[in-house]
């Protein structure tokens, strides 16, 4: 059977299509079941609203690389405590976009979700083998140290004089020559993002992918799902054209937590528990920019290259990162003359950030009355904020066990400079309000969680929907909270795991 | 006569308002095609005042083109958003009614005011007590900083210039065109003998 990606230009008519499975999404949750599908000899068709992107199309400019990759322009924010997030629009969906990070969730994490959540089968000895299968397929390997660059290096250095535990973080990478260009796209060719590795391996074995094809509703057929309709949306202006429908023995929602609860409420899915929409955790990030004496030439180097894991039992996570001049400029003090000093310290800079676990902090995702964006109502609770500004001190410490001469932490009422580890003690005592930070956040989940109890949750452990036989969620929405860490190695394993267990029952 | 009167009151207020609105803006740069003169005009305004000419960093905003850049990234907004951006020019443009700039004659338009007042305005915004007002101004900063580090000259002279990339043809790349272009002989894979992609 020989598969194919169709694109925008290819579409003159109205048409359906047949299946066993259709799969809606094809970020890391729905290109891993396609393929593992499409490998067991299924017939399935991959479904991505966003186009596939050509080397050519990447552009290094933050800005329209973000409105061009992501939903809304890439300029969604919550409600509640106002904070931006982003969901991509993408063939690959955030793999295409996100910093490669690849990291099993901690077992006590895994435990605990067993624990509160009724789940027999997600401990982390259960995962292994899972996350071993995506590691081995997509050559995930810890960032060595040809590619850090000097601002992942000294995070290293600080970490070790202070006696914290850092690493090398493992990535989906092959070849990374530093570019840093990990969030605009990544022009080498080295991020192995769903669309150029799980993508083209589901197309060799046989799925047919459509992009730029918008699904908007769920097919009923009597108790269950019979497919999904939609229409067509040219790249980057969402205009809307031609209708298609496809017709499935199974259908695998992964389009995204933000995306899937909307088409269940647009289908009238609600079910009975309650759970669709509820339930919206992100991590919520605090980042941090310190100068060196010396340059540290931050435009080489992996966008995060290390990380430390010693205070994630403490509920959060310490990271290097890069990202375009421009988005992360957007932090700095000053204006005018001033602001282009503190511009111009940027070749001796690097920038460390705190994600924080935040389970504390829930909210829910609604459908607009019009369109296929959500309405996200979340907020950041008080406990939850003081663990962030924990982070903050963390990052502190490190950059002046790291050498650093001084640090601009970018948070409202504290000073905008600080030069030296006595000067910043003023973080320990200060009384923070959630407005105090610029926050962001880009892992989110839990909007359609798996539950053990189908009055608690959406989908049991094998993704399915409690109500709903033949339909199935594989995204990040599925978690019932915080993985601790960066989320889509975990995804990507529970995917696998419901894509065999499909598998067996197709 | 009470009835006139507040007739014409109400008529000047429209007048002068119109004027404030509309009036004595320059023409747009060659190549806007999404702002109107008056937008483009309070983002040059601004993207002067936050990054004025001269200093650590040579270029303006101005010399970077920060204003044709915003016309760009807000034509590749959905239409609710494109007035969302709108609304916030509009409200950086006009807030001077509600916060003064310092000086003399404060309550100007703000792409009216003087170099010196712009600044002290838009600080009084980075740094208010207002999360509301601090979130507006950032939301501004963002877009006009986007667009400064989008200018190579400023990427060159921070030495943050990207690196020439000449990636390998993997397979991906056989199965669909760029955007935008004609997607004819591509989509499909086979597969040969030994497991590795080729084209159908």
């Amino acid at each position: 059977m020989s598969g194919e990606v169709r694109v925008f230009a290819q579409y003159d008519h109205d048409f359906d299509e047949i299946c066993d499975a259709v799969v809606v999404g094809s970020g890391p949750g729905g290109a891993v079941v396609a393929h593992e599908l499409a490998a067991a000899g299924k017939d399935v068709v991959l479904i991505e609203e966003g186009p596939p992107f050509a080397r050519e199309d990447f552009v290094l400019d933050g800005a329209m690389s973000m409105a061009r990759t992501m939903r809304e322009g890439g300029l969604r924010t919550t409600r509640g405590t106002i904070m931006p997030t982003m969901q991509a629009n993408a063939l690959g969906g955030g793999s295409l976009v996100n910093s490669a990070i690849c990291v099993r969730a901690p077992a006590f994490t895994l435990d605990g979700w067993c624990e509160e959540f009724q789940l027999r089968r997600s401990t982390r000895a259960d995962l292994d083998p899972h996350y071993l299968a995506i590691e081995d397929f997509l050559g995930i390997a810890p960032t060595p140290d040809d590619v850090q660059g000097a601002r992942n290096l000294l995070f290293r250095d600080g970490c070790r004089a202070l006696g914290y535990s850092s690493e090398p973080i493992a990535r989906n990478v092959r070849g990374c020559r530093g570019s840093g260009e990990c969030f605009t796209g990544c022009r080498s060719r080295a991020k192995q993002s769903t669309d150029i590795s799980y993508v083209p391996a589901a197309v060799r074995a046989g799925a047919r992918v459509l992009t730029s094809a918008q699904v908007q509703r769920l097919l009923p057929r009597g108790s269950r799902v019979g497919g999904v309709a939609g229409q067509i949306v040219r790249p980057f202006t969402g205009e809307t054209s031609h209708r298609f429908r496809v017709h499935a023995k199974v259908v695998v929602l992964a389009a995204g937590c933000m995306a899937t609860p909307v088409l269940l409420q647009k289908s009238g899915l609600t079910g009975g528990s309650g759970q669709v929409g509820e339930n919206l955790q992100f991590h919520p990030g605090v980042a941090v920019m310190g100068v060196f004496p010396d340059a540290t030439h931050p435009e080489f180097g992996a966008t995060q290259g290390y990380q430390s894991l010693e205070f994630v039992e403490d509920g959060f996570k310490l990271e290097t990162l890069w990202a375009p001049p421009g988005v992360f400029a957007v932090r700095l003090p000053g204006l005018g003359y001033e602001l282009k000093k503190n511009l111009s310290l940027i070749p001796r800079a690097a920038i460390w950030d705190a994600i924080a676990t935040c389970n504390r902090s829930k909210g829910r995702v609604r459908a607009r009355r019009r369109g296929m964006d959500p309405v996200l109502d979340w907020r950041l609770d008080p406990k939850d904020l003081q663990v962030l500004a924990e982070g903050l001190w963390r990052l502190t410490e490190i950059f002046f066990a790291a050498g650093a001469e001084r640090i601009l932490p970018g948070v409202h009422r504290l000073p905008e400079e600080m030069r030296s580890l006595d000067e910043a003690r003023v973080i320990r005592a200060h009384d923070f309000r959630v407005t105090d930070f610029t926050l962001a956040g880009n892992h989110v989940f839990s909007t359609t969680r798996m539950h053990g109890d189908a009055g608690a949750g959406v989908v049991d452990e094998d993704g399915r929907c409690h109500e709903i036989d033949n339909l199935y969620v594989a995204d990040t929405g599925i978690l019932p909270r915080s993985p601790s860490v960066n989320p889509m190695l975990t995804l990507m394993a529970l995917a696998h795991r419901i894509a065999l267990g499909i598998a067996a029952r197709l | 006569m009470l009835a006139v009167l507040a007739w014409l009151a109400a008529s000047g207020i429209a007048v002068l308002a119109l004027v404030r609105v509309f009036s004595g803006h320059p023409p747009a740069p060659p190549g806007a095609r999404t702002l109107t003169r008056r937008e483009l005009e309070t983002v040059r305004a601004a993207g002067l005042a936050i990054y004025p000419r001269g200093g650590a960093i040579e270029p303006s905003g101005e010399d970077a083109g920060v204003a044709l850049h915003a016309d760009r990234f807000v034509r590749a907004q959905a239409p609710q958003t494109q007035l969302l951006v709108r609304l916030l020019f509009f409200a950086i443009e006009h807030a001077t009614l509600v916060f003064p700039a310092p000086g003399p004659r404060g309550r100007r338009r703000f792409s009216s005011l003087t170099a010196e007042q712009q600044i002290a305005y838009l600080d009084a915004w980075r740094t208010s007590a207002s999360f509301a007002r601090r979130l507006l101004f950032t939301s501004l900063r963002a877009i006009l900083t986007m667009g400064y580090f989008a200018d190579e000259k400023v990427l060159g002279a921070l030495g943050l210039s990207a690196q020439t990339i000449e990636a390998p043809r993997i397979e991906a790349d056989l199965l669909w065109p760029a955007i935008g272009t004609a997607a004819t002989g591509t989509g499909a894979l086979g597969s040969n003998s030994d497991g590795t992609a080729a084209r159908s």
